[in-house]
């Protein structure tokens, strides 16, 4: 064969190898739009975390409204997860191959999360978690996945800290669900408990997912004495601890982490009483219910008037006030890389409703360490940074 | 901490008992294992909520009229989804039918509620009782009540009454049973519009307990599935005991051996039984004499 032929057989073999990876970096992206897709548990037991889907719809719609980024308007498609991992794997599939987006950002469920995670990586889309708290999401880091809330990691140690600050605990109970997530909310506490205080739990009980009574928990609770009870639960089966603890009179302080919301957990119980004692970790730089909260909320009601906004739907919106960033700093020449690149570039940043800035690098995409607990008071709900206050 | 998980447990066990005495009647009346009898109890709480909340009717009439209209829905099912199957369907597929129509009713109360766990007022809201150290609420005891006054209405009902003979006599042979006049889809269709008021009645009283949400029925049915198991299928009064030592024995192992054991609870009676007793403490081994 002549050697131009050979030499524009190769090109072309190239071309043909070539494309389908150049076409993936521009995946989703046209001269208008940016299509994301949006994965959240809209039904199900855990739907009540599918809010967290109209906090980040509510920013994107604004982008658009406000003249779109860098001359594009952002294309939302939305799959239900329903907190079933193997749903999961095919709306994130789905949204990959069939709907063709830019990226994915979603996920409140860390078992979706993880169950997307090998695809995702595969893929090479970028993903920002929505709300689902896991370190095993984004630890180690891959260069595609990205986590702008508090982890497990961080959510634990600040539950820890924030009880031992009284500086009289000495005996903590720990009450956990058994299966991935509970696990990975309850480990780092009791390591946390272990390694700076020297305290193992007085008593470490499993109240599982579905279960409507926690008789046994709480009457183990009242035998060992515990002065303060970390529970790693979700909202239902808090609302069940609480209601029964109230019912035998055992009132030792309750320690709720991300999953918590305080207004949710006392309509749930249906005594003010019964949740009166209950703490909850924080994310946001202002109580829920406080002025400053309630411009993001009715961002939310703009675009969503009859949606009932709880702590849960703020929960993504700090990271989404990121992706916006990034897209604007990676400017017309949109790519996956120039995302992720300017993701990776965020340092430091203010998101103006989480309690600490978001930081990522190449090496680390866990952007959040930082947190509060609160509570409910007399005036409203109170951020409180250690217990003394 | 002994007494109180017993007290707990026939607390919690009324509840299995109530769930798994309407799937008991049905069984009884027409050998169907209603799979879909949780949907019965989620559907009969969601009835009093809307009734409560959107129309606005006080406590007692909502609650009247969602087993009403239970009970119809019960019959309306029977008609058009059972009936057309026709006497000679396997029993495989006439179960299918019940799994098939409990993930469709779960799924349009998702539609409507699929994002919130709403709480259920109870039907009367006193202080817990607390007699030497021991705890009971006003719900617990309604729910054992109910339980109780349920299962003996429905003995006299089958033992003692025409329709309830009848009704007997259409589950063992309904062929045989048109043959001598009895109007068997008649009586199938009120078995069916009981079953489902029995688990409306469940669904109002339970609640307020185990808060109101579109999966609600599915964690218990497997329970109450268990509880029959237990008792024997078919016997009332086992569905009753085999409710309440389930309820019992879960609250025990909790409490003494660990509480991860709750969960599993019900999956290691339903093999316990099978392998040891198949027909359950009160059940008979069923011969057919040709």
């Amino acid at each position: 064969m002549k050697l131009w032929k050979r030499l524009a057989l190769g090109f072309a073999l190239a071309t043909m190898i070539a494309a389908p990876a150049i076409a993936d970096e521009t995946q989703g992206v046209t001269d208008d739009t940016i299509k994301i897709g949006i994965i959240g548990p809209m039904t199900g037991s855990a739907a009540i975390f599918g809010k967290s889907v109209f906090g980040l719809e509510a920013l994107y719609k604004q982008a658009n409204d406000n003249g779109g980024i860098n001359g594009r308007k952002i294309e939302l498609v939305r799959e239900d997860s329903a907190c079933d991992p193997s749903r999961g794997i095919a709306a994130a599939k789905k949204l990959m191959a069939q709907d063709k987006v830019f990226m994915i950002h979603g996920a409140a469920c860390s078992g979706v999360a993880l169950a997307m995670k090998p695809e995702i990586v595969k893929d090479g889309i970028p993903y920002v978690i929505m709300s689902a708290a896991s370190a095993a999401i984004s630890t180690p880091a891959e260069r595609n996945i990205f986590h702008p809330v508090p982890t497990t990691v961080t959510v634990a140690n600040t539950m820890v800290d924030f009880v031992m600050s009284r500086g009289d605990i000495t005996k903590v109970a720990v009450v956990a669900h058994s299966d991935e997530w509970g696990k990975s909310n309850r480990d780092p506490a009791v390591a946390r408990l272990k390694e700076e205080y020297g305290l193992d739990p007085i008593v470490d009980l499993t109240l599982e997912r579905g279960q409507t009574d926690a008789t046994p928990q709480v009457l183990q609770v009242r035998e060992s004495g515990a002065q303060a009870v970390i529970g790693m639960l979700y909202p239902a089966e808090m609302a069940i601890f609480l209601r029964d603890s109230f019912k035998y009179g055992v009132r030792p302080p309750t320690f709720g982490n991300m999953a918590i919301s305080l207004n949710d957990a006392r309509d749930r119980v249906g005594n003010p009483e019964a949740a009166s004692n209950l703490f909850a970790f924080s994310p946001f730089a202002h109580a829920t219910d406080s002025e400053e909260m309630k411009e993001w909320a009715a961002l939310i009601n703009k675009y969503y008037p009859d949606e009932r906004v709880e702590n849960f739907s703020y929960l993504g919106m700090g990271g989404t006030v990121a992706v916006i960033e990034a897209l604007k700093r990676a400017g017309r020449d949109l790519t996956r890389q120039s995302f992720i690149d300017a993701m990776n570039d965020i340092k430091d940043f203010d998101t103006g409703i989480l309690s600490a800035n978001l930081t990522f690098s190449p090496e680390d995409h866990v952007g959040l360490r930082g947190g509060a607990m609160s509570r409910l008071g007399e005036g409203g709900i109170l951020v409180l940074k250690t217990w003394a206050e | 901490m002994l007494f109180q998980l017993v007290l707990s447990g026939i607390a919690q066990g009324s509840i299995y008992a109530l769930v798994a005495l309407g799937m008991t009647i049905l069984f009884r009346a027409t050998t169907i294992v209603n799979f879909g009898h949780g949907e019965f109890f989620m559907l009969g709480a969601f009835l009093v909520y809307v009734l409560l909340h959107v129309v606005g009717l006080p406590f007692l009439p909502a609650a009247l009229l969602a087993i009403v209209l239970m009970f119809l829905l019960g019959m309306g099912l029977e008609r058009g989804l059972f009936r057309p199957m026709g006497e000679s369907a396997p029993h495989i597929s006439l179960a299918m039918m019940t799994v098939a129509f409990s993930f469709l009713f779960r799924g349009i109360a998702r539609l409507f509620w699929g994002r919130e766990v709403y709480p259920m007022p109870s039907v009367f809201s006193y202080p817990p009782i607390e007699v030497a150290g021991l705890i009971v609420t006003s719900q617990d005891l309604i729910i054992a009540g109910t339980t109780l006054l349920l299962v003996l209405l429905f003995f006299v009902f089958f033992r003692y009454t025409r329709l309830g003979r009848l009704a007997q006599a259409t589950s063992q042979t309904a062929r045989g049973a048109s043959l001598v006049g009895i109007n068997v889809p008649l009586v199938h269709g009120g078995m069916w519009g009981t079953a489902a008021a029995i688990g409306a009645i469940a669904g109002i009283l339970v609640a307020p307990i185990t808060l109101l949400y579109p999966d609600m029925g599915g964690q218990i049915l497997i329970r109450s599935f268990a509880a029959m198991t237990l008792g024997g299928f078919g016997h009332l009064g086992g569905a009753v005991v085999g409710g309440l030592l389930m309820g019992v024995m879960e609250q025990l192992a909790g409490g003494y051996i660990s509480t991860a054991l709750i969960d599993i609870f019900a999956f290691l009676v339903i093999i316990v039984v099978l392998l040891v007793k198949p027909s359950g403490l009160f059940g008979r081994r069923e011969a057919a004499h040709v």
